[in-house]
């Protein structure tokens, strides 16, 4: 087997010789396509598929929608339909999912 | 799974789509900082993604918080407050009572210049419904100002269903969305006016008014803007200068705004009613449109002086040049934009408006005369005609629905399959559809004929309607068209086949040999020239095709369509003979043979002097190559028969003619053929030859048209520069050619930036009014540096044959004194034998 060289030293949460970097992965591609909300750095907040990110946290949704207002009021903010949205890693305030999303997900949440 | 946003939609149902789930906030789990977290054991590059959506859907993707991208963050960016109508009405930021004259008048210069923004391409949300009043004029109180708007969304609403049902535009042309936005379809209250009969009626959509309900309701809405119009003219008499009165400067700009705004009302009255009047669907409402944008068109000069009475607009800093005035606010549909990148609409400038106006008015009155042409082929012209000058969508769009009212017949009286036969008949005369033949009769001939006529039709139509696209898409349409034209031809050829058979049985002198052919070839060769000439205007080609462009035409279409015409004349001809024949017992009407002008001729003429000027540009093209003065480019990766075929890529769907291929091409141009094989100086000469053979063709063109004159202005400089490239100027130099299709779009005259070319500026400035009979015979062949001033002012009766190879700015008079200052080295033989009664200005230049 080939030894991995971790960046940040030696993992201590080895499972079964899996490493974590192979554990985010899975962890990652456990959310595609599952909804999720982000919100940005100028208050806008963006709802859609979860597609595609990179290391710097650089996320693509898919059917992204825009909202001006703040979430906890969505009936007043009207969405605006974007379809396919990139948001830069460094203007990500915050990102969320759904609970129900998280059945398939494994390492998030509190559930698990 | 991508979905993209269906940018076409019209309805705002943007809650189409989303799960119910998504609306409620309960279940949304904070997963940032594992997110996070996960995401730092990626390596750099790494795309975590599923397996279906790669790189190149990654890439179609907006940036968020770029300017450049994302159209949403402009409203974070601005400090001022973005509201709409009724927030604004809330807020006091605006006024829908008490608006003073130059407000009124400001707003409505603004609208308008919105309005023309618009029809230039640009979204309504950025043009008009910027304009917060229209978002829902029943809140507006003031009178002129409510009618006013609504008028405007209807005039809208017009143009919008004119330019949709021609289907002549593309997204460059134009944006037919509406936002969700009521277009005034249910005004309600309204006044039914006549002349001074006004009743109280409220008129809903439902209220049942008889069949024509759209109609009426556009003309209540008229109405509603007469009335605020007789309103105001009775302002603007009760503030005129009375006999003997002191003039008020006060009372005097009142009277100036009253009428300022009477004006405006009233033109948008008319350009309303004129725009209904064009949804009518009899051919008299055409005439009616026209006097109406002509009595528009009167208040242009008046609305025009008196702009500088509305208020203008407060400049803003922020992005975009739109002017931020009161009831203007350009960021009110920000969120309704399609998710491109941000689009800035320029609003133009008032000052423009006018002017835009004025050319619009022309454009549709243009439009109108379309109705005087009858024949199939007219149209066609007319068509193309109006198309050259690269017209407005709404323009197009009406002549378009003029010609097909509703798509059913043209003018809305004539059924396309009868304007096809008449064409037939005009262009070739067939047999079959002359009343003498018996195959007139013939059920199974008029079947045959029938059903090829009918096929005709969508073709035409179609040919008709690429016509009205903007010049740069009717080319790759009429590339795309020539397929449905090469089944025509086919069936064309089996029709004639038919028919022909049949008439030997019936009546064994008279032929039917492909009559219905040559009609259809003559198209097919029509598309064909204008889709490789058109390559000119749109500036498709490099220098260095110019020489097989201009071979296909003159070698080979041209030809074809000499020998078409040719063809055509001669069987209209024998038609006429047969004709002729037939009718006996009017000996008499022999002896009168008065030489009839064929309908075709001025049709073979212009084709000749084409086929000349195709032809001399390729020999010259052909020379200048020998001398080595053509760039070719690296051909690495392809070839010139890479690029020769995919210029003519289109014409492989033609049967008649048959494409060339390049291997045919290149033997078929092979100047090895002739013994000797030409130098540069025997093509520049050919060249030259041909400018000249185009020249004495179109001078001899009883009523030159302006198109007749644009190629003269290109083939008589053209003569001399071939000549002197035939004498061997400037051979040695590695200075090339530049070709300039200023005068001519699809002939260039060539200039050389030889600056020593340049000082040989001959400017012969003859002043000469002969009413003389000298019997002089110049033929000045001048190839010299000199500056010629002649004043001749002959007293005599003159019989001048000018064959002249100079330039001269001649201003005749009648005494001729020649002062010729020639520090030249000319070989100038006069031979002039004039006899001209005429007052000559021509003016002809060379460098």
């Amino acid at each position: 087997m080939a030894t991995m060289i971790e960046e940040n030293g030696p993992s201590t949460h080895e499972q079964s010789g899996v490493s974590p970097s192979y554990q985010a992965r899975q962890k990652l591609e456990g959310l595609l396509n599952k909804n999720m909300r982000i919100r940005m750095t100028d208050g806008r907040t963006l709802v859609g598929l979860f597609l595609c990110t990179d290391r710097d946290c650089n996320v693509i949704l898919g059917s992204a929608q825009e909202f001006l207002k703040s979430t906890d009021t969505f009936s007043q903010g009207e969405p605006r339909v974007l379809g396919l949205a990139m948001i830069p890693g460094h203007h990500v305030v915050s990102i969320e999912v759904e609970a129900d999303s998280l059945e398939d997900a494994q390492g998030f949440g509190v559930n698990h | 799974m991508v979905m993209k946003s269906a940018v076409e939609d019209d309805d705002a149902g943007w809650g189409l789509g989303i799960p119910e789930k998504m609306k409620n906030n309960a279940n949304w789990v904070d997963i940032t900082h594992e997110f996070k977290g996960a995401c730092k054991e990626l390596n750099l590059g790494e795309l975590l993604h599923d397996k279906l959506f790669g790189l190149f859907e990654a890439m179609s993707a907006i940036e968020m918080m770029d300017p450049k991208m994302d159209a949403g963050m402009i409203g974070n960016q601005v400090n001022r407050k973005v509201l709409n109508f009724e927030q604004a009405i809330k807020e006091e930021a605006i006024k829908v009572k008490d608006l003073s004259l130059p407000e009124l008048i400001g707003i409505i210069d603004t609208c308008f210049c919105c309005l023309i923004t618009w029809l230039e391409g640009h979204s309504l949300a950025q043009t008009v419904f910027t304009c917060l009043y229209v978002h829902n004029p029943d809140l507006i109180e003031e009178p002129a100002l409510k009618a006013f708007a609504l008028g405007i969304l209807k005039v809208c609403d017009i143009a919008r269903e004119k330019v949709n049902k021609a289907a002549v535009f593309e997204e460059e042309d134009f944006q037919a969305m509406t936002y969700g936005f009521k277009m005034a379809n249910n005004v309600t209250d309204l006044r039914v006016t006549g002349k001074g009969n006004v009743c109280g009626r409220s008129l809903s959509p439902h209220s049942g008014f008889g069949k024509n309900k759209s109609l009426s309701r556009l003309f209540f809405l008229a109405g509603m803007l007469k009335d605020v119009e007789d309103e105001l003219q009775r302002k603007v008499k009760s503030t005129r200068i009375r006999q003997g009165e002191q003039r008020d400067p006060e009372v005097e700009r009142e009277h100036q705004q009253f009428l300022a705004l009477f004006n405006r009302i009233k033109f948008m009255r008319l350009l309303l009613t004129a725009l209904i009047t064009f949804t009518k669907k009899e051919t008299s409402s055409v005439g009616e449109a026209q006097k109406l944008v002509v009595q528009a068109a009167d208040l242009l000069s008046a609305i025009h002086s008196s702009i500088q009475h509305g208020i203008q607009s407060q400049n803003d800093t922020t992005k975009g040049d739109h002017p931020i005035m009161m009831g203007f606010e350009p960021l009110v549909n920000q969120r309704l934009l399609p998710p491109t990148f941000p689009r800035y609409a320029k609003i133009i400038k008032r000052e423009d408006m006018v002017a835009y106006f004025s050319k619009l008015i022309d454009r549709v009155k243009t439009v109108c005369d379309v109705i005087n042409t009858t024949n199939l082929h007219g149209i066609l012209d007319f068509f193309c005609e109006f198309s050259e000058q690269s017209p407005c969508v709404l323009s197009r769009s009406l002549l378009q629905t003029t010609f097909l009212i509703d798509n059913k017949k043209v003018f809305g009286t004539h059924l396309m399959q009868d304007m096809i036969k008449d064409a037939l008949r005009y262009f070739v005369s067939p047999p079959v559809l002359s009343h003498k033949c018996c195959l007139f009769n013939n059920h199974q001939a008029k079947d045959y004929i029938d059903s090829f006529v009918t096929h005709c039709s969508r073709p035409f139509c179609s040919l008709i309607q690429i016509h009205g696209h903007n010049r740069a898409r009717q080319r790759d349409k009429l590339g795309h068209i020539l397929e449905e034209f090469a089944t025509l031809q086919d069936e064309a050829e089996k029709v004639d086949a038919a028919l022909h058979s049949l008439l030997m049985k019936l009546e064994p002198q008279r032929q039917h040999l492909a009559c219905l052919g040559t009609w259809i070839l003559y198209h097919n060769l029509r598309i064909m020239i204008q889709y490789l000439l058109s390559g000119f205007e749109l500036e498709l080609y490099s220098m260095h095709e110019y020489y097989y462009i201009y071979w296909y035409l003159s070698e080979f279409l041209y030809a074809w369509l000499m020998s078409t015409l040719s063809r055509a004349d001669s069987s209209q001809m024998a038609e006429e003979r047969l004709m002729e024949e037939q009718v006996k017992g009017r000996s008499s009407k022999k002896t009168k043979k008065k030489k009839k002008v064929r309908p075709l001729s001025k049709e073979i003429t212009m084709s000749q002097a084409y086929q000349n000027m195709c032809a001399g540009m390729y020999k010259t093209m052909v020379a200048l190559d020998m001398d080595g003065k053509v760039r070719k480019p690296q051909f690495e990766l392809d070839s010139e028969q890479v690029r020769y075929e995919h210029r003519f890529a289109p014409f492989n769907s033609v049967v008649t003619p048959p494409p060339v291929h390049y291997i045919q091409f290149k033997e078929m141009s092979d100047l090895k053929k002739y013994n000797p094989p030409p130098g540069s100086t025997d093509l520049y000469l050919a060249a030259s030859k041909h400018f000249q053979q185009a020249k004495l063709i179109l001078e001899n063109v009883p009523s030159p048209d302006p198109e007749v004159n644009r190629i003269l202005k290109v083939a008589k400089p053209n003569i001399v520069v071939t000549k002197l490239l035939a004498g061997g100027h400037k051979k040695d130099t590695k200075v090339l050619p530049e070709f300039d299709f200023s005068a001519h779009k699809y002939f260039p005259w060539s200039k050389s930036s030889d600056s020593a070319l340049r000082e040989r500026q001959k400017v012969c400035v003859c002043v000469c009014v002969c009413v003389c009979v000298c019997v002089c015979v110049c033929v000045c062949v001048c190839v010299c540096v000199c500056v010629c001033v002649c004043v001749c002012v002959c007293v005599c009766v003159c019989v001048c044959v000018c064959v002249c190879v100079c330039v001269c700015l001649s201003v005749c008079l009648s005494v001729c004194l020649s002062v010729c200052l020639s520090v030249c080295l000319s070989v100038c033989v006069s031979v002039c034998v004039s006899v001209c009664v005429s007052v000559c200005v021509c003016t002809r230049f060379f460098s």
